[in-house]
């Protein structure tokens, strides 16, 4: 079944490391895929961006897998429709 | 301590002359500037008046970084680290892992990162988002280049920036060129680099009223102004005994470095300060100013600068000054603040290794307050024996840096 949001997540995902989206999986292992504490920064910034939410910095320690991010967005957005005074962001360059 | 001799064995540049080392210096003897109207800087809306720049062209950040690393980096750390590595390949060394620990990065630029956080600014003030890139930090800080030029290389001994204004890179090289000479370091990357092609820091220039309308004409008598530029480049410092002994190309030997500050006005130059940095390079270098064939020039086409550094040559040179040649390679690559000693460093190191003076472009009439050999035009072939390159900075601080011909 589609996922809008484990696909918004991994299409934001392949944007930050410049990789395509097909080498991504809702299981893929944030580590062993190069992602390193800036890009930790840099991709949370763009998910806040994408899913006009913000992500508290204690929902970020625990994050792993795609999947763990995935989980985690959903859970804010059940929380609380997006926050329309989240601006679209300027895309990283 | 130690006092050894230096020798430069490995360059790299990216600048609007070109990519890489080959483009600039075809360009330099082309006598060819990069002088165009501004691409990608949309000043439109706060009727800027800057019109030409000498931008680098064709740069593509994801050629040179993956992962996404292109977005740690500000446009002037990218051109460090592209240029550190060109002129790591160029020397050929190879470091074991305790030559890494006694390797040195030295460092210029004027406003490091500023565009990053000029960028960010707008996020917040003019799009009224609420928030900044997560990064601006990190990519903000002078220091960002030299850094990212240590952990590129695995560069791991001393590390650090120098800002002065358009006296950065200089003061730089001077200082790696110390550590090299004095024992303190066993290799130095070192040189500038600057990307300050922004709405905002046009608009600052522009204020300065130093930005010429057309092109850059230094020691012409039809000169306007400045005209600012961007890039990068770097070098490659050893002891000449350890390059020697690896078989290395050796460019030049870098030989002695004289700083001084006028003491005097910010923006406003003096003759007695640059007069006396040249002298101090002469004087490390232990160099008779007959010596000396060339000078690549501060020279950056204002009315306030040329005729006064003129001056300062005359004084040093006495009778001598007329024999030497002298020329702005600023009429080319552009003003690039923090990154032009490091450029013209390269120009003045590539006329003493090629014998081929790179000369002053956009020249049109000689003016009687400017009369010395400017090159006019066409580079010359000749074989000088020495060389200065000169950085004066607002602020009135001055670096000189002397160079010779290496003969094995």
């Amino acid at each position: 079944m589609a996922d809008a949001v484990a696909e918004k997540v991994i299409a934001t995902l392949a944007t930050v490391k410049r990789i395509p989206a097909e080498n991504i999986t809702i299981n893929t292992n944030l580590q062993e895929m190069g992602i390193d504490s800036l890009d930790v920064f840099t991709l949370l910034f763009e998910l806040e961006n994408a899913f006009k939410i913000s992500i508290p910095d204690d929902d970020v320690r625990s994050i792993k897998t795609v999947n763990d991010i995935v989980e985690g967005v959903k859970k804010i957005l059940a929380a609380s429709p997006p926050d329309p005074s989240v601006g679209s962001a300027s895309p990283a360059v | 301590m130690a006092s050894r001799r230096v020798a430069i064995t490995g360059l790299g540049i990216i600048s609007a002359l070109g990519l890489d080392l080959a483009q600039n210096w075809t360009a330099l003897c082309a006598g060819r500037s990069g002088i165009a109207p501004l691409q990608v800087v949309d000043g439109a809306g706060v009727g800027l008046k800057v019109l030409n720049g000498a931008q680098v062209r064709d740069f593509d950040p994801l050629k040179h970084f993956e992962g996404g690393k292109d977005a740690q980096l500000d446009r002037f750390a990218q051109f460090s680290v592209v240029a550190a590595r060109e002129a790591f390949r160029d020397s050929g060394i190879e470091l074991s892992p305790e030559m890494r620990l006694r390797s040195a990065v030295i460092c210029g630029s004027a406003v490091g990162g500023q565009a990053s956080i000029e960028h960010g600014f707008e996020d917040l003030w003019v799009q009224g988002r609420g928030r900044v890139h997560p990064l601006t930090i990190p990519k903000t800080m002078a220091n960002a280049g030299a850094s990212h030029i240590s952990m590129d290389l695995g560069l791991a001994g001393p590390v650090y920036t120098v800002s002065t204004a358009c006296s950065s890179a200089n003061h730089a090289i001077g200082q790696a060129f110390r550590l090299v000479r004095d024992g303190e370091a066993e290799l130095a990357v070192t040189g500038g680099s600057e990307a300050i092609f922004t709405v905002g820091m046009l608009k600052a220039w522009e204020a300065m009223r130093v930005i010429a309308p057309d092109t850059c004409r230094p020691f012409s008598k039809d000169r306007r102004g400045m005209i600012l530029g961007e890039g990068g480049a770097m070098m490659i410092l050893e002891p000449l005994e350890a390059a020697q002994a690896r078989g290395a190309r050796i460019y030049a030997e870098i030989c002695g470095m004289g700083m001084t500050s006028d003491a005097h006005h910010l923006t406003q130059p003096t003759v007695d300060g640059p007069a006396r940095a040249m002298k101090g390079a002469l004087r490390e270098a232990a160099m008779m100013p007959e010596q000396v064939g060339y000078i690549n020039a501060h020279g950056t086409g204002t009315a306030g600068n040329d005729p006064v550094e003129t001056r300062a040559i005359r004084e040093v040179f006495g009778a001598h000054a007329d024999k030497l040649a002298v020329s702005s390679t600023k009429s080319m690559h552009g003003h690039a603040l923090g990154a032009a000693g490091a450029l013209e460093a390269i120009a003045t190191v590539l006329a003493l290794h090629h014998g081929i003076l790179p000369p002053t472009a956009n020249f049109t009439e000689p003016d009687p307050e400017c009369d010395l050999d400017y090159i006019p035009n066409r580079a010359r072939a000749v074989q000088v024996q020495a060389a200065l390159s000169n950085s004066f900075a607002f602020g009135g601080l001055n670096a000189v840096v002397a160079f010779r011909a290496f003969k094995p």
